[in-house]
């Protein structure tokens, strides 16, 4: 991909991330990961171990769950990205979300991002998912605070409120306890 | 590091010609359960394979052909397509060669493979309706499991008479994926018994060496390769019964 004077090239792509269209100009061996986060601000993307065995930068890319990590940038242009910033409106909560709260899930929160991505992701694909089919969506998001039975939890809390028809909860209204 | 992403129009496919099953060097681990490899009794190992490899999220973005040429013992493609006798299809500018897949490796991450050479195709003779396949492993957890053994068996059975046989496992003593041959040779011909698997229980030992490491003892390893070949024979033995 070098060209004559041994430079890379600037690429330009287009992502559309959240709803939003975006165009940037990356290099040909950019990741994903640090297009969303460097480049356009999607710090909630996590780099846990920047070779998809953690799960922590999962992102949900034309339909599919793919970690950021693996992803060259120049492979995403023309894609519809979802990170955890579009999982709900502005000020609001995904029922995902609250029930994690609710449920005491979070100790350092840092894989939540790609547990909350993978379950938005599963759920959008089957409302009413077993114990394994949740299971097996999310035995790749490790979590070295070992909260999973929880999140088991939390995701039956979370079908239940969207059952509810309680999709978003107001950010105040969901961390106050 | 060159991405092929782009290639996949080209090559990712699964298809039935000339007798093979022919699988792109770009397909996806995903896009084999979807096709007619993920559905058919015959090519049960498949689901084995989707079910058990790496994490949910790698089976969209993981290829066969990167399986295979990245040279792991542990890597389960390989280790199926070996144990259905696959061969590997190598393209260079200067022409394309086929290469068994159990002559492919040289080393752990090494293979018969130029520099200039590419991946393209696997392929594999398409097998008889009375066969089937089965991939197994065992680790402490399910996501992300490596498995201290993995093997993968196809099982051509004549009533309750072993008809064929081919088993592979991530290793045979080399660094690589390697068949079990004088196993296999032992089994061909006689039933499909109590009796016949622990007679293939010592020639296994006979040819197989193991190796200790921070994960697994080999002492451990071997027994969990008899154990799961046992498994294996028997799982398909019961994926034919049921029709």
């Amino acid at each position: 991909m070098s060209s004559s004077n041994g430079e890379y090239p600037d690429i330009p792509i287009k992502l559309n991330v959240n709803g939003r269209d975006y165009v940037v100009t990356v290099k040909p061996y950019e990741r994903l990961i640090d297009v969303l986060r460097y480049k356009l601000g999607f710090t909630g993307v996590k780099e846990g171990c920047g070779r998809g065995e953690c799960g922590s930068c999962l992102v949900i890319m034309d339909g599919k769950l793919v970690p950021s990590c693996l992803v060259l940038a120049v492979r995403a242009n023309g894609s519809r990205i979802t990170t955890i910033e579009g999982i709900a409106p502005e000020g609001k909560l995904h029922a995902i979300q609250k029930a994690l709260l609710d449920v005491h899930a979070v100790q350092c929160g840092y894989c939540l991002p790609g547990v909350i991505v993978a379950v938005k992701y599963l759920l959008d694909r089957n409302p009413e998912p077993s114990d394994e089919e949740i299971m097996e969506v999310l035995d790749g998001c490790l979590c070295r605070c070992g909260t999973y039975p929880r999140f088991l939890k939390a995701v039956k809390l979370a079908i239940k409120y969207v059952r509810e028809g309680k999709t978003y909860f107001d950010v105040k209204e969901a961390v106050e306890v | 590091m060159l991405d092929l992403w782009s290639l996949r129009g080209e090559l990712a496919y699964v298809r039935r010609e000339d007798g093979f099953v022919k699988i792109g060097a770009l397909t996806t681990i995903d896009d084999l359960y979807n096709s007619f490899l993920g559905k058919e009794r015959k090519y049960l190992g498949f689901v084995d394979l989707y079910k058990g490899f790496g994490a949910y999220y790698l089976r969209s973005i993981a290829t066969v052909g990167g399986n295979i040429g990245a040279g792991h013992p542990l890597s389960d493609a390989a280790i199926l397509l070996m144990a259905l006798d696959a061969e590997v299809k190598l393209v260079s500018k200067s022409g394309e060669r086929m290469v068994k897949l159990n002559k492919l490796y040289r080393g752990k991450r090494e293979l018969d493979r130029r520099p200039d050479e590419l991946i393209m195709e696997v392929r594999f003779r398409d097998t008889p309706d009375n066969s089937s396949t089965a991939l197994l492993k065992i680790d402490r957890r399910h996501g992300h499991s490596m498995g201290y053994t993995v093997t993968a068996a196809y099982l051509e059975l004549d009533g309750n008479i072993i008809r064929d046989v081919r088993i592979a496992f991530d290793s045979m003593g080399e660094p690589y994926p390697g068949r079990a041959y004088k196993t296999e040779e032992y089994l061909r011909g006689r039933e499909l018994s109590e009796e016949t698997i622990h007679g293939a229980y010592s020639v296994l030992e006979s040819e197989m060496k193991r190796i200790s490491d921070y994960r697994a003892p080999a002492e451990y390893r071997l027994d969990l390769s008899k154990v799961l070949m046992k498994r294996a024979l028997l799982l398909i033995r019961d994926r034919l019964s049921k029709g």
